[in-house]
């Protein structure tokens, strides 16, 4: 069974990917730097709440297949989007709130 | 303080087209009623890349699977399938249906509150002796003892401080006229977002922000987060 830190573990690294693509657009820098710190520690946050909590494999799944989705994105004003996009639909695949 | 139909350009009558798409009235009929999840569903897919529904679904378990009750599972397909219809229509297009579903849907949840025929769209705000703004507010309340303006974002990049700058000023003309003028950001995207957007800008306890967290709070329902002064403090 699938633990929430696996999920979580895949969607930091799927979230610093948007970051970097996200940092080229030089006038959103700031932004995206603090939309990235901060959505990151609320991933990090629900890792060191629940980390060994079991994780219903639908919901890494979830996460596994919008990690995906992130990487199909090639214009890094849409990673900025996703930015924000991304970490909201992984919260709730997990079952935390926003 | 009185209000004007703005005038139509060639911007506005272009975006009015996309306005009167019945899958902006259809969009907006669906997340009136929407859980804060189901209009998480509705960001990612007109944000996203794929077309294809079943990836959708597996993004989204808790509301799209077998395991999700009847009801919400029907909405959750039908809010799918209009937002892959939007996501559908090109980047440049689809950029402008998001911003008038966010319109749409703040419309219909203030009527709920408020009689729908004090609600407003488009609207210029006039003041005495004050130079009025070039934009109009994309909807307004208009009461006999008060208003509200509110601008609507599809997501909390799209603010700016233009912006704010806008709907304080209009709150400060009305109080100067001694009227009461609520002005607020409706933004179809997490509170925490808008928070990271606004840390960096002016403070403007004046307006209130609605994140998509607190929509509901539109309509006057008691939403899971409160609808906040942009002023509030930032989380970076």
């Amino acid at each position: 069974m699938p633990e929430v830190r696996d999920a979580i573990e895949r969607a930091t690294s799927a979230l610093d990917a948007l970051a970097r693509s996200g940092e080229s657009v030089e006038d959103e820098w700031q932004y995206v730097t603090d939309l990235h710190a901060v959505w990151r520690a609320r991933l990090v946050e629900v890792a060191a709440a629940r980390g060994a909590a079991a994780l219903d494999p639908a919901a890494l799944e979830a996460v596994e297949r919008a990690s995906a989705e992130t990487r199909a994105i090639d214009d890094p004003h849409r990673a900025i989007d996703w930015l924000s996009t991304f970490p909201q639909l992984v919260l709730l695949a997990v079952g935390e709130p926003l | 303080m009185r209000f004007q139909d703005a005038a139509r350009d060639a911007r506005a009558v272009v975006y009015a087209g996309i306005q009167d798409d019945p899958v902006v009235a259809r969009a907006a009929e669906l997340l009136a009623t929407a859980s804060v999840a189901q209009r998480v569903l509705a960001r990612a897919v007109m944000n996203g890349e794929s077309g294809d529904g079943a990836a959708w679904r597996a993004m989204f378990p808790s509301l799209l699977a077998n395991g999700a009750g009847d009801a919400d599972r029907e909405l959750s397909e039908a809010i799918l399938a209009v937002s892959l219809d939007v996501a559908g229509r090109g980047e440049q297009a689809r950029s402008q249906y998001r911003g008038a579903i966010v319109e749409a849907l703040t419309e219909r949840l203030l009527a709920r509150r408020v009689p729908p025929a004090a609600v407003h769209r488009e609207r210029r705000i006039l003041f005495d002796g004050v130079r009025a703004e070039i934009h109009p507010y994309d909807v307004t309340v208009e009461l006999r003892d008060r208003a509200e303006a509110y601008d609507c974002k599809w997501g909390a990049r799209g603010i700016n401080a233009e912006v704010l700058l806008q709907l304080d000023l209009a709150r400060r003309n009305a109080e100067q006229e001694g009227v009461r003028l609520l002005p607020a950001l409706v933004v179809f995207d997490a509170r925490r977002s808008c928070r990271v957007r606004l840390a960096r800008m002016a403070p403007t306890p004046g307006v209130r922000l609605v994140a998509l967290e607190s929509l509901d709070a539109l309509a006057g329902a008691r939403a899971a987060g409160t609808v906040a002064p942009v002023a509030a403090r930032p989380e970076v």
